[in-house]
C-alpha cells in the first residue's frame, strides 16, 4: 500500500498545475505560481518519491525536471508538440521526505527547432539539483 | 509478489523492494552478460508510465536508468550505497506501451568512491536512450 499525497498547496499562493500525462499524474501533485513562462513550480516530497536510504530518487529529481521545464516550454512555444532531446543533470545535495523541492524554470535560447532549458532546484533558497535539458519542437527544422 | 507481466524473460528476478522504486515498479535484472562486463536490468511498459503522446514518459526511462546504473555501481564494486553526482541522458528513440525495455550498464573506470557508467536503454533492437554517469559509492571494500 502506498502513502497518499497530501493534494494542499505546499506553498501560499500557489495552484495545481494541470497534468495530462499518466507518469506525471501518478508521481504528482505539482503547484505552481506566477505568469506563463516566468512561473515558479514546487512539490511537496512525500514517502512514494524516496529511495531505500530515506532519501530522495534520483529518478523523481529527473522526473520533476522533466515536467517543469517542460510545462515551460509549452507555455514558451504557444503549446507546441515538444520532445526532450537531452538532459544533463548535477546532484548537489539530497532531499528528504517533507521538502518542498522548487525551481523557476530559465529559457536559455530558443531557435526554430530548438529549445535550451536550464532550471536550479532548491529547498529553501539552498541548490541542490541543476538541469540543463534541450527540447525539439516537432515538424520543424 | 506481484503478477509477473508478460513478456519478460524466464530468468528475470525482481529487484525493487521499496520506495520510488517499488512504486514506480516492478524491476527485474536478467543475466549479466559479456562475460560480466555487462550488467542487464528490465521492466515492462504499463499504463501509469506513459505521456499524454503514447509513448513513454522521459521521467520514466531516466528513472530506470538511475535506477540500473546505481545497482550496477554497487554490484560491480561490493559498495553498500552510493548516488547519483551527474548523469546525462540522450533521448534515442520512443518507448510504446506494452514494451520490455531492457538496460545494459557498463563501467567505464572506478576510482575509490567515484565510479563511471554508460548505459544503453532499448526495446528489442530498437535503441530509446543512452546515458553517462558518475555515481559516489559508500562502504565498497
Amino acid at each position: 500500500m502506498s502513502p497518499q499525497p497530501n493534494p494542499a498547496p505546499p506553498l501560499p499562493g500557489f495552484v495545481p498545475t494541470h497534468l495530462v500525462d499518466p507518469f506525471e499524474i501518478y508521481v504528482g501533485p505539482v503547484f505552481e505560481h506566477g505568469a506563463p513562462g516566468a512561473k515558479t513550480y514546487a512539490m511537496r516530497l512525500d514517502a512514494r518519491h524516496m529511495n531505500r536510504r530515506g532519501i530522495l530518487h534520483g529518478g523523481m529529481f529527473m522526473t520533476f525536471a522533466d515536467l517543469t521545464l517542460g510545462q515551460a516550454v509549452w507555455d514558451l512555444t504557444n503549446k507546441a508538440p515538444v520532445v526532450t532531446l537531452n538532459m544533463q543533470t548535477h546532484f548537489l545535495k539530497p532531499a528528504v521526505e517533507g521538502n518542498i523541492l522548487q525551481v523557476t524554470p530559465e529559457l536559455v535560447r530558443r531557435t526554430r527547432a530548438l529549445v535550451f532549458m536550464r532550471g536550479d532546484f532548491k529547498v529553501e533558497d539552498e541548490t541542490i539539483f541543476t538541469v540543463q535539458s534541450v527540447w525539439k519542437l516537432l515538424g520543424q527544422s | 509478489m506481484a503478477d509477473r507481466p508478460p513478456g519478460l524473460p524466464e530468468e528475470a528476478q525482481e529487484v525493487s523492494s521499496v520506495g520510488f522504486n517499488h512504486y514506480v515498479g516492478p524491476y527485474y535484472r536478467l543475466p549479466d552478460a559479456d562475460g560480466g562486463e555487462t550488467r542487464r536490468f528490465a521492466f515492462v511498459v504499463a499504463d501509469k508510465h506513459m505521456n499524454a503522446g503514447g509513448t513513454i514518459h522521459g521521467g520514466m526511462l531516466m528513472s530506470f536508468v538511475d535506477m540500473a546504473m546505481g545497482q550496477s555501481s554497487r554490484l560491480a564494486t561490493g559498495a553498500t550505497g552510493g548516488s547519483t553526482v551527474s548523469l546525462n541522458c540522450d533521448f534515442v528513440g520512443p518507448g510504446r506501451l506494452g514494451d520490455v525495455i531492457e538496460a545494459r550498464v557498463k563501467i567505464s573506470r572506478r576510482a575509490r568512491t567515484m565510479i563511471f557508467l554508460s548505459a544503453e536503454i532499448s526495446a528489442g533492437d530498437r535503441l530509446l536512450l543512452v546515458a553517462t554517469g558518475l555515481w559516489k559509492i559508500i562502504g565498497a571494500p
